[in-house]
């Protein structure tokens, strides 16, 4: 009896009754008594009709867009060991393979869309994201479940071959990892019913793993015991049209975890981020002028004793022609004594940052970035230089404002 | 005073959404062209909007989260198809999670699929540029595609509101009708030129709907492959096949660079002849006004001296 309920309730939500107010004024529905209704969604469930599937766009049949990026570069540091932190940065002089990943997407039916990125680096192969998302719940609500990049500011969300700088801020690197915040779990995102764009985000996802969960368990691989063994991100986010062409897009995230020192309190992170976007519709060089800056907060509870920090950074990028690109960076990344994590970052460390892009077309990009790199553990600023070819081929899906 | 501030901020934030009509079937189109299309088949009923400016180039929008919105509460999205949209468009119909206008559902109304395609690559290979495997998507400039996507639009209403269904169909009818005349107007206008008089040059390969109606003929391009900006060698190619051809009407989009153009002109004689990119329908302009002034604007061009 109880199965059957949770099949009829599955099967109303699956295929949606049309409410009578969508319906045309000359048929109106039958009217129907409870028990006939029960019926009714009890045979539906029984039947166990498996819907439509959506059918594609215009092309390609039910394949999944496949696409291979790949980054590389050759680079000149001041010293052997650059202290770059980003998991695709170059890190020697010479050549380096910043990354492969294969992507791929696809609608998976009416209700989810699943989306997957598979980096192959110097480290080998890694799977960076797996996940399905929802395409059709009520309430303006999306689910995602999977292996995702937190929601976290800007940068964290997004892979590489959308950056406007050849490696990762300081501020992912120190407080994320290598290679960004990310891990198992689930996300709810509502679409606030307002007249402007506003986005509320809640996740909760794995903690442990060096790569992705610096500030939280990093290596530890603990059995989760608790509520409080895992990461909880929550962003929120909204959008101002200025105008055709100016356009303004901020958001305000927050992430609480554990760590392996703590004595209850854990690790968070807040942070804020803006992007002021200046792009012409009408232009025909496709010009634009973007502002993005982030800022973030961490406090951490090691052994008792709790402890700040705090980094961002500002980025400056001007399309300045169809084909051409530049763009300025300054970042900023605060130390604290005895740092189990970075016993050395003490004190203040900035980096700066300018590069010049040339893109031969829509599918590639070539980038000359140079760097100013002032650790507060080393006595002589490292300077760097590197020449990063990026390419996409095959079919790849579109990118977030 | 902040509270009142705030309440009188709530207050219009809840007019705003009160002033929406509550049963007005609500249309987004990605193209403005689109949705004057939409706008006239609609009539009264339904509320249309278009997601681009007439000014912009289809190919390279921004995603913005603003056009979110317009996807959530839609109960029909028309698009062009044929991937003109793919850079911006899919991901914005998964965040909008509104299933009326998935990939495959009722609401969801591809242009391209009542179009006769040109163009469509026997081969595939970016080396050619960025070329578009389903055929050229430009469509939307042909009133006989017009017209043909007219007809879908009156099926498609009558299906998302089958109370007007009988509107839709009759007002799709009748515009279909008029486009076809005007289709048909125009190209006998353009047949009665001498055949070198209707020799044109494009920037982007974007015209070829256009040069098909009427019954033009495409002597080069100055982009050298779709999508690749012209350098100097082949634009000195472009001079050498234009100097040949007398009189010469170089078609561009408005969204299009000029410099190059300017130049090919200067040197090869002829001159450029700018066109709307779409209908300025957020001025209130109709289809068949912007196709019209699209005809009289290439007439115009390769008839003057």
């Amino acid at each position: 009896m109880k199965r059957t309920l949770i099949f009829a309730t599955l099967a109303a939500l699956a295929t949606r009754p049309v409410a009578a107010a969508d319906l045309p004024a000359d048929a109106s529905p039958v009217a129907l008594s409870a028990e006939d209704q029960a019926a009714l969604n009890a045979a539906v469930a029984a039947d166990q009709a498996p819907p439509p599937a959506a059918a594609s766009g215009a092309s390609a049949g039910s394949n999944p867009a496949i696409s291979l990026l790949f980054g590389g570069s050759a680079a000149a540091f001041s010293r052997a060991d650059p202290q770059q932190l980003g998991g695709h940065d170059a890190t020697a002089s010479g050549f380096n393979l910043n990354y492969l990943e294969l992507f791929a997407e696809s609608n998976v039916d009416p209700y989810l869309h699943f989306q997957t990125s598979i980096a192959i680096g110097k480290d080998g192969v890694e799977l960076e994201e797996a996940f399905a998302d929802t395409l059709a719940l009520p309430g303006n609500l999306q689910v995602k479940a999977g292996k995702f990049l937190s929601d976290f500011g800007r940068i964290n969300p997004t892979h590489p071959h959308v950056w406007s700088f050849a490696d990762q801020p300081l501020m992912a690197g120190k407080f994320f990892g290598p290679d960004g915040n990310r891990g198992m779990g689930a996300q709810l995102a509502w679409l606030l019913p307002l007249p402007w764009f506003v986005e509320a985000k809640l996740a909760t996802q794995a903690a442990d793993g060096s790569c992705c969960n610096r500030s939280m368990f990093s290596d530890a691989g603990r059995p989760v015991r608790a509520g409080d063994d895992l990461l909880y991100t929550a962003t929120l986010r909204t959008f101002v049209p200025l105008n055709d062409d100016w356009s303004l897009y901020v958001g305000a995230s927050g992430q609480t975890g554990p760590n392996p020192q703590t004595t209850g309190l854990g690790t968070q992170i807040v942070g804020g981020d803006l992007y002021l976007r200046w792009r012409p519709v009408a232009d025909s060089e496709r010009r634009s002028l973007s502002l993005q800056v982030e800022q973030a907060g961490r406090r951490r509870d090691l052994g008792g004793k709790i402890v700040d920090d705090q980094a961002g950074y500002a980025h400056l990028v001007a399309r300045v022609a169809e084909r051409w690109e530049t763009g300025w960076r300054s970042e900023w990344a605060s130390g604290v004594a005895n740092d189990p994590l970075d016993p050395q970052w003490t004190d203040l460390r900035t980096r700066h940052a300018v590069q010049a892009t040339f893109y031969p077309s829509h599918f590639s990009r070539i980038r000359l970035q140079v760097s100013m790199d002032r650790p507060n553990w080393l006595n002589t600023p490292v300077y760097g230089a590197l020449l990063m070819l990026e390419s996409v081929i095959g079919s790849h899906g579109s990118h977030g404002y | 005073m902040q509270q009142k501030k705030l309440s009188s901020f709530l207050a219009l934030a809840c007019g705003l959404l009160a002033a929406l009509p509550a049963h007005a079937l609500q249309v987004v189109a990605t193209l403005p062209s689109l949705a004057a299309l939409a706008k006239e088949v609609a009539g009264p009923h339904a509320q249309v909007e278009a997601m681009l400016s007439p000014r912009q180039d289809p190919h390279y929008a921004d995603a913005k989260p603003s056009l979110v919105l317009a996807l959530n509460r839609a109960d029909l999205l028309i698009f062009n198809g044929l991937e003109l949209e793919v850079g911006w468009l899919p991901g914005l119909v998964r965040q909008a999670r509104n299933p009326k206008i998935l990939p495959g559902a009722a609401g969801s109304f591809d242009a391209s699929r009542f179009v006769q395609k040109l163009h469509v690559p026997a081969t595939l290979d970016r080396a050619q540029g960025d070329i578009h495997p389903g055929g050229n998507p430009h469509f939307a400039w042909d009133p006989r595609a017009g017209a043909a996507i007219a007809e879908g639009l009156g099926r498609a209403l009558g299906q998302a509101d089958p109370a007007h269904a009988a509107d839709y169909q009759k007002n799709a009818a009748e515009l279909a009708g008029r486009l076809r005349a005007l289709a048909a107007s125009e190209q006998k206008r353009f047949q009665a030129l001498a055949a070198p008089q209707r020799q044109v040059a494009v920037y982007h390969d974007s015209l070829v709907y256009l040069v098909d109606w009427l019954g033009l003929q495409q002597v080069t391009t100055v982009e050298p492959r779709p999508g690749i900006p012209p350098d100097p060698a082949h634009l000195a190619k472009v001079i050498g096949q234009l100097k040949a051809v007398h009189g010469l009407a170089l078609l561009q989009e408005e969204y299009y660079p000029r410099s190059a153009s300017d130049q090919v002109v200067r040197l090869a004689g002829g001159r450029v002849a700018v066109l709307q990119g779409g209908a300025r329908f957020s001025e209130g302009q109709r289809y068949d006004e912007y196709v019209r002034g699209l005809a009289a604007a290439v007439f115009a061009a390769i008839t003057s001296k």
